[in-house]
């Protein structure tokens, strides 16, 4: 199998909108690849390019121009998605299935059967903590849960390749960690992982490296951290430190002029998501603790 | 990865054949089923005023019509709103972005339809069957008592032989199940057709509508064809005298139900000769609807 996961080569897309309409051209001349085992960020705005290009990737449209690839496979072969587990934006499955018989349906898709898929939708069931809710109709679920059965759905043939539409996209707080935590487990299991998400954030946390779509086009790319790094600035944090330790730095940075400029000085801030786990998952441990006593 | 790839896989077929089948239940489908079996049996108490033959005649077009309703109501609106809705739900690109040939798909969807339609028809036929032989009994056994009260004894062995031979024409003969045979085929023709105009509609009232439009057209299609061979008239006539021959399937070929309601046999190769023609119309029409669903951009 092929190094790289990913190749997007030229890759151009137009839509004939029609008679009467102008051609549209969602995607101009993108190119980027996706190394085997790590996890690349797609990111832009709304109409940038990105669930087009994710389309063509999926054999789901046809590039005007250009080549897709899949493990080295070109990726309009129906044969290159057996590698690829796809979880689309606001996933929908057919509501009168249950969770189970959703992941073993796709898993039949994929050509699994028998006592080999059960255990593995059983298994990918709790591995998404739907369990408990494996047998109840999906058209009964919440917009985290039919994310997290999507997951399942997505990992059930053992692909090599994840592709995520916005995952958390409509998730509460938690379930967008639980699914930042299973994006970070395929990392671990050496799963190749493609997501867009407009949670910047979330991204940064998880993403080796990230490309930024606008108007069609790739407009930056590269690891992350060579990205948001600010080069001629530096951070450091310290812990209990006394204001008297505090003045001498500043005293210090205003005694050496032209060594450097002190810009900020303060306490950092928890993120609010952060903040918000901290006092959900306390109030569910205080709940536990009231119910067992 | 878990398993190799089969470009043509039954049990890839099968699954999605089975979850089309499910889907359709979930559309309240036995509901219509029930409503329909319920007036079958209601239909054989009906018409007490009628001679023998016309009793079971009438019960005979009152379930073929019955049974026609629910094959072709179905083979349209059914079928018109599962490719559509899969669009629409974005059930299509999670299917689609497994390794699943778009023909699978297509067979996936037809078979379901059809499994659907056939399993309705079949328990159908089965209630008719049953209703038909004991109201036949009754019939005949009515018959042979007036032709007794008539005769004042007991008739001769020719009167009854004439009266059980009248009876039994108009009662449970093999010729119905050809009936039903005929109505199933026609519905996957249906089928076919209206999975072929989903595969270019953008919506279901757009199929389901020009479905109708074949279905009616469909039994006056030798008219385009003598319009067609006869010439002479417009280009632009001749040319839709043309396309319409070509592209709508001549129903009237199915048109058997008529006869075997009115006790009239049909032969083994007629409806050998049906079952070929309907074979071949759901085929083509499937190679056409694949050939237009492949290059579908999603």
């Amino acid at each position: 199998m092929s190094d790289t996961a990913v190749v997007i080569e030229n890759l151009t897309k137009v839509f004939n909108r029609g008679v009467g309409h102008k051609l549209f051209t969602a995607v101009k001349d993108v190119s980027f690849s996706v190394k085997a085992g790590e996890v690349y960020g797609l990111i832009g705005p709304n109409g940038s390019g990105k669930s087009t290009t994710m389309k063509v990737l999926l054999g789901l449209l046809a590039p005007t121009h250009g080549k897709t690839s899949i493990f080295g496979m070109d990726s309009q072969l129906v044969e290159s998605r057996r590698a690829v587990g796809f979880l689309p934006e606001n996933p929908y499955f057919y509501k009168h299935l249950t969770g189970m018989e959703t992941v073993l349906f796709f898993g039949k898709l994929c050509g699994m059967s028998g006592k080999k898929l059960h255990d593995q939708a059983k298994e990918l069931l709790k591995l998404t903590g739907m369990e408990g809710a494996a047998d109840r109709r999906l058209g009964g679920y919440s917009k985290g849960m039919l994310q997290r059965i999507g997951l399942a759905q997505a990992l059930v043939h053992e692909p090599q390749l994840l592709v995520l539409d916005e995952p958390t996209a409509g998730v509460d707080p938690a379930g967008s960690r639980r699914i930042r935590d299973l994006i970070l487990d395929c990392k671990a299991r050496g799963i190749t992982v493609l997501v867009t998400s407009h949670l910047l954030e979330q991204l940064q946390e998880v993403c080796d490296r990230i490309g930024i779509m606008s108007q069609g086009q790739m407009v930056s790319e590269g690891p992350i951290e060579d990205l948001i790094s600010v080069e001629n600035q530096t951070e450091f944090v310290l812990e209990n430190a006394t204001p008297e330790l505090l003045q001498q730095i500043r005293d210090l940075v205003a005694s050496k002029p032209g060594s450097g400029t002190l810009l900020s000085m303060g306490h950092p801030h928890t993120t609010l998501e952060r903040m918000f786990l901290k006092v959900t998952e306390e109030d569910e441990r205080l709940e536990a603790t009231r119910t067992k006593t | 990865m878990s398993s190799s790839y089969k470009s043509f896989s039954p049990s890839r077929i099968w699954a999605l054949t089975m979850s089309t089948v499910t889907q359709l239940l979930r559309m309240r489908i036995l509901v219509f089923l029930l409503v329909i079996s319920v007036v079958v049996v209601g239909a054989s108490f009906a018409f007490p005023t009628f001679n023998a033959a016309q009793q079971l005649k009438m019960l005979k077009d009152v379930c073929f019509g019955l049974e026609q309703l629910f094959a072709y109501v179905i083979a349209m609106v059914a079928t018109a709103l599962l490719l559509p809705k899969d669009v629409e739900d974005r059930t299509l690109y999670t299917i689609l972005a497994k390794p699943v040939p778009r023909l699978d798909y297509l067979l996936g969807k037809l078979f379901g339809v059809l499994i659907v339609i056939g399993g309705g028809l079949v328990l159908l036929d089965i209630m008719l069957s049953g209703v038909l032989w004991i109201k036949q009994g009754y019939v005949l056994e009515d018959t042979l008592a007036g032709l007794h009260m008539q005769l004042g004894g007991t008739p001769p062995p020719e009167a009854i032989a004439a009266a059980t031979a009248d009876v039994e024409k108009q009662g449970l003969t093999w010729a119905l199940h050809v009936g039903v045979l005929a109505i199933f085929l026609k519905a996957s023709v249906l089928v076919s057709l209206t999975l072929l105009i989903s595969c270019i509609a953008t919506s279901t009232l757009f199929s389901v509508i020009t479905s109708f439009c074949f279905f009616i057209m469909g039994h006056g299609e030798t008219l385009f064809r003598e319009y067609f061979f006869k010439g002479g008239t417009a280009w632009w006539q001749y040319l839709a005298a043309a396309v319409l021959a070509i592209f709508c399937p001549d129903l009237s070929l199915f048109d058997v139900v008529d006869a075997v309601t009115e006790g009239r046999a049909v032969l083994l190769t007629d409806a050998l000769h049906m079952t070929g023609i309907g074979l071949l119309y759901t085929g083509g029409y499937m190679v056409v609807a694949y050939l237009l669903f492949v290059e579908k951009e999603l």
